[in-house]
């Protein structure tokens, strides 16, 4: 073994541990595959109906940034963003919280070669992936109605993931905090359903009252919303929303990895 | 050269914050080693700390201070080499319950590094162990209390571990079922398993366990072989027992009088005396 034999094999074994959770989890939706898809895609799908054809024909076009873009195009763009909210949040906090507090299959799996960090890395890079597969669903539709140009879901990809990581964060930070499964209503309706409902998925957030736009910048969706519709529908490139993802995701990511050791550990 | 001791825990002390503010000192200072082939008992009332222990040698939680080794690895600087010698079998149903009986212990195998092929042949042989095998494919969910309880046991012993570590296990076991987990876990023993045993059951420490610790308010009382611990605290006097008004029972003393005499729960010891 040279001396830097051992960080490898650290490294490797703690990826290996991590890879472990991430399959068991994927196994349950494997065998579980119509209930999954079912609950993953209706969601998304039922909204892409409502709002781009329903209100989208009603509404017509508007007008962003001096171009002209259909409401269905922009609605499309936006549900991107919901879809990956609410999916990485729903399956980090209800599916964390069932988990972890029902099935306790978190301290069951901490106490074999897999450490308590890498069923926590497992976790949220799960929620991420499943989130992630359903934006892509809706990112597919979109480009096969024509709507997004055909490099969409390549060019989304990273974008998503990144997104769904930071939403799981949050979902699993709330899980960690939640006494009994009823106390995760608080932030479902403080802070995923005013981010849902304000930060750009069915408007731009240019026609709120400047206190609002503020307040919508200051969450994290507005964000996702704005790069996902840049590189979809080539709206300008507001930079200071990498930034501000930036920061959410490591503040997320970190204290919901903090917060759950330290109610599974004493 | 020998083979390393399975488990060694020397000045075992933990303390952490209550929820309400305020430090506890759950485990105080407690020292034990388990042998290849030796089954050692833990015995203390609710709270005393057992599972602070467990927690603890399993590396889930930090110690304050003192060192646990399994296999002669420190469990809390390689917890992951060493925990690929530890079965754990939790006092609450840590099932997974979002697999079937013989799919769970396949994909608890994959967690030690175990083929999923050998992973199915160890569970097909434990299945039929313990009695499971009609169940297989059935979900954790429709399985009595009593098969899901042998079941978390079969699941602790898919890694063939050098120490087995089980907490309460017989709870909920009706008296038939209840033998035959004795009986494994003598097999187990007598296959060279190291078992550490925190029970509330006298009858059953007495029966498995070649030596047994009785802990109370973090702190290890006494350690001996359950019958010289008998002969040194109750000596081989007879034990009165009145059962009900008129109905008196004579019997030799059991693990169960040193327990309750030294845990201090129970006076029975000394109004017998007086």
């Amino acid at each position: 073994m040279t001396i830097f034999g051992a960080p490898w094999r650290q490294i490797a074994d703690s990826l290996w541990g991590v890879r472990c959770v991430w399959l068991r989890y994927f196994d349950v939706f494997r065998k579980s595959l119509v209930y999954y898809l079912v609950t993953t895609f209706s969601e998304p799908i039922l909204y892409l109906l409502a709002f781009g054809f329903g209100v989208g024909s009603l509404v017509g076009s508007l007008e962003v940034g001096g171009a002209e873009v259909s409401y269905r195009r922009f609605v499309f763009a936006g549900i991107i963003g919901q879809t990956l909210l609410f999916q990485g949040f729903y399956e980090a906090s209800y599916g964390g919280f069932v988990r972890m507090y029902y099935q306790k299959i978190f301290s069951a799996m901490a106490v074999t070669p897999i450490t308590l960090s890498e069923v926590l890395w497992g976790e949220l890079l799960w929620d991420a992936s499943k989130a992630t597969l359903a934006a892509e669903v809706v990112v597919l539709i979109g480009t096969a109605s024509g709507d997004f140009p055909p490099f969409a879901p390549f060019a989304l990809l990273p974008l998503a993931f990144v997104s769904a990581l930071l939403f799981a964060g949050l979902g699993l930070a709330v899980a960690a905090r939640a006494r009994a499964i009823e106390e995760i209503s608080y932030p479902q309706y403080l802070i995923v359903f005013p981010m849902f409902l304000f930060c750009g998925v069915f408007y731009p957030i240019e026609t709120l009252p400047r206190a609002l736009q503020w307040l919508a910048w200051a969450l994290p969706l507005t964000s996702v919303n704005s790069l996902a519709r840049t590189i979809t529908l080539g709206f300008p490139f507001q930079p200071w929303s990498i930034a501000i993802l930036a920061a959410w995701l490591m503040l997320l990511v970190g204290y919901s990895r903090r917060a759950m050791v330290g109610r599974l550990v004493k | 050269m020998t083979a390393p001791i399975p488990l060694t825990i020397t000045r075992l002390t933990k303390r952490y914050r209550l929820p309400s503010g305020g430090d506890i000192e759950a485990v105080s200072d407690v020292s034990f080693e388990v042998g290849a082939g030796e089954c050692f008992g833990l015995l203390g009332p609710n709270g005393a700390g057992k599972t602070t222990v467990i927690n603890c040698l399993s590396g889930l939680y930090p110690v304050t201070s003192g060192e646990v080794t399994l296999g002669g690895i420190d469990v809390h600087r390689d917890p992951k080499a060493a925990r690929r010698l530890l079965g754990v079998c939790a006092q609450e149903d840590t099932l997974d319950s979002d697999f079937r009986v013989f799919d769970q212990l396949v994909r608890y195998a994959t967690f030690f590094r175990i083929q999923v092929e050998e992973g199915r042949r160890r569970a097909r042989a434990l299945l039929e162990r313990f009695g499971l095998n009609g169940r297989a494919d059935d979900p954790v969910e429709s399985l009595s209390g009593g098969m899901k309880r042998r079941l978390q046991v079969a699941r602790a012993l898919i890694s063939a571990p050098k120490l087995l570590v089980l907490d309460e296990p017989t709870t909920g076991l009706d008296p038939e079922m209840r033998r035959v987990l004795w009986d494994i876990l003598m097999e187990e023993r007598a296959a060279g398993t190291a078992i550490l045993l925190c029970t509330h059951y006298m009858d059953e420490a007495e029966r498995l366990c070649d030596r047994v610790a009785i802990i109370a308010r973090g702190r290890i009382l006494d350690v001996d072989a359950p019958s010289r611990m008998i002969a040194r605290h109750m000596g081989t006097q007879e034990v009165v027992d009145e059962l009900r008004p008129g109905v008196v029972w004579r019997r030799a003393p059991n693990l169960e009088d040193v327990y309750l005499k030294l845990t201090g729960t129970h006076l029975r010891w000394e109004r017998q005396e007086a």
